[in-house]
């Protein structure tokens, strides 16, 4: 930035700093010129969306505080099936690291039977197949625990990577300084394998916020896609309802994505 | 007779069916240097292995410092013998295996605390009074990915000297150096060598062998083919192995 600055202000430029300079022009036109289309791109699509048809504002204006009222409830949901996702995870990925059979077989069972069935069975199963057997639970928590339990299958990934990317000079350096197993896990190898999953994790967390749409499905869980469809069927206004809960969610992975690159960047920097 | 600290006895080791280590038997007296070369692939990672049991001995017994353990045993006396046995022997690596998520100063007491379970307030003072004899003190709260290869190799050897083992240790410590930085570590492996700490030592470095060892010895297809004073290697090896081997390292190529 300050090379930029003394390149500018009419001082002798050296080679570099020229260089340096119609790199950083460069740069700039291109993200000005992205910028300019995701625009047009935009104008367009509220351009097609409220030309032919008309979009009903007091429609909008009536319901705008009832659909975002499922904000929160999605980030709730999204924030509690990570967390039992992420657990499910990191158990799922030690697992599979065992040396004993049964505690293999499980994790290996789990994360086959989750990824051999779809999300959204698994949701109805939570909500429509278990109160057969007289298993009953508030509907927030059958979404959590369906989300949470897919995605788990699914991060075990992640937490194995992770686990792998630690070499194994690591834990032969932790035992040869007489740490046991346990120790060596939990302050040499979980450390490292955890700020290899963090991002990917991030990434599993946005994925979340939008598949939790799916537990609207039961009815019970009053999120931001069932505000959206409930009021829109009701009023015929699907268009003017899903267009507002789809800005919501856009919104949403835009400022989480914003948040994940900051961490990323963070976790870069000097390796901490 | 002078007590040995490291008693090595008929010591066997398969990988699968290959046959690494074939019935070394071994004593070193304390406070000695022993360095150890041999071709790639002899064995001699696989021996310093077995002493602190990062490989376990298929058969034979290894005693350090008067705790005995038998190879190829199973069962919580014989981890808790493994244990004893880890604690007093300190181990360098040629990859260095510092934590990378660690501070200079975390790494060095972090073992001491939580194995040991030495005071806090101990350990970073004996820490830091052991970065600071590998001349690495002023690096205490840096972390290793910043450091270049010579100085985490000092920090590996003030880690494992912090845990106050008898005996250290060395695997190839200066292999992964660029030229220039093998000489830091060296140093660092005199002084230790003259503050009479015993030392075992894998190793290229035939200067090191020649000015510090007390005694080389040579391995070859899982054997220990010659076992002399330095200075006797190098003038009249018994081995025809040997003599190619140090006719090797005489022509530059290791
Ligand atoms: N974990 C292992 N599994 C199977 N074979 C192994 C293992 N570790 C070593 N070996 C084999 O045992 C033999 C001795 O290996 P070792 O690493 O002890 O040799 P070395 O003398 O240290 O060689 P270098 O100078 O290359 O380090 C080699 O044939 C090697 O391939
Ligand atoms: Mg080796």
């Amino acid at each position: 930035m300050n090379l930029f600055a003394k390149a500018e202000s009419g001082a002798p430029k050296t080679q570099a700093e020229l260089l340096f300079a119609a790199q950083q022009r460069k740069e700039r036109h291109f993200r000005a010129n992205v910028a300019l289309t995701w625009g047009i791109l935009l104008f367009l699509l509220v351009l097609l969306f409220s030309g032919p048809i008309n979009i009903d504002t007091t429609f909008i204006k009536n319901n705008m505080l009832f659909i975002a009222g499922g904000v929160g409830e999605t980030i709730r949901i999204s924030i509690l099936s990570i967390i039992l996702a992420t657990i499910l995870a990191l158990l799922a990925a030690l697992g599979r690291l065992s040396t004993f059979p049964p505690i293999y077989a499980l994790s290996t069972f789990y994360v086959s039977l989750i990824r051999g069935t779809p999300l959204y069975l698994q949701i109805m199963f939570f909500f429509l197949a278990l109160p057969q057997l007289d298993i009953r639970m508030p509907g927030l928590w059958a979404g959590v625990l369906a989300l949470g339990l897919n995605y788990g299958a699914y991060m075990s990934e992640i937490f194995r990577a992770g686990l792998a990317s630690v070499g194994k000079g690591q834990r032969e350096a932790a035992t040869a300084l007489g740490m046991t197993p346990g120790q060596t896990m939990k302050r040499v190898i979980l450390p490292q394998a955890m700020r290899f999953a963090i991002p990917p994790t991030g990434n599993e967390f946005i994925a979340m916020t939008k598949d939790s749409a799916l537990v609207s499905a039961t009815g019970f869980v009053h999120e931001l896609t069932w505000r959206a469809v409930k009021v829109g069927r009701a009023q015929f206004h699907n268009l003017e309802a899903l267009i507002m809960a789809a800005i919501f969610y856009w919104t949403m992975t835009i400022i989480l994505s914003y948040i994940q690159g900051v961490i990323e960047s963070r976790l870069a920097k000097g390796d901490r | 007779m002078t007590s040995s600290i490291v008693k090595i006895s008929k010591l066997d080791k398969y990988f699968g069916r290959l046959h690494v280590l074939k019935n070394i038997s071994l004593e070193v007296p304390e406070r000695q240097v022993v360095c150890l070369i041999g071709r790639s692939g002899s064995g001699k990672s696989t021996l310093l292995r077995c002493i602190n049991f990062l490989e376990e001995p298929s058969h034979g017994s290894i005693e350090v410092d008067g705790v005995r353990v038998e190879g190829g045993e199973k069962g919580s006396h014989h981890r808790q013998l493994v244990h004893d046995v880890r604690l007093k022997t300190g181990m360098v690596f040629q990859e260095f295996n510092l934590f990378p998520h660690m501070s200079v100063l975390e790494n060095v007491i972090e073992a001491p605390i939580i194995v040991k379970g030495m005071d806090r307030k101990k350990a970073i003072e004996l820490g830091e009074q052991n970065l600071d004899s590998v001349g690495m003190l002023f690096k205490r709260d840096e972390y290793p990915m910043r450091l270049s290869g010579g100085q985490k190799q000092r920090i590996a050897i003030a880690r494992a000297l912090t845990m106050e083992p008898r005996v250290m240790l060395f695997d190839e410590p200066t292999s992964a150096l660029d030229p220039e930085l093998i000489g830091e570590v060296l140093n660092v492996m005199k002084k230790l060598a003259k503050d009479g700490m015993t030392m075992l030592v894998v190793t290229h470095e035939m200067g090191f062998a020649r000015d510090v060892a007390d005694r080389v010895l040579v391995m070859a297809e899982g054997e220990l083919i010659e076992d002399s004073k330095p200075e006797d290697l190098f003038k009249d090896p018994k081995d025809p192995r040997t003599k190619a081997l140090i006719d090797r390292y005489r022509s530059g190529e290791n």
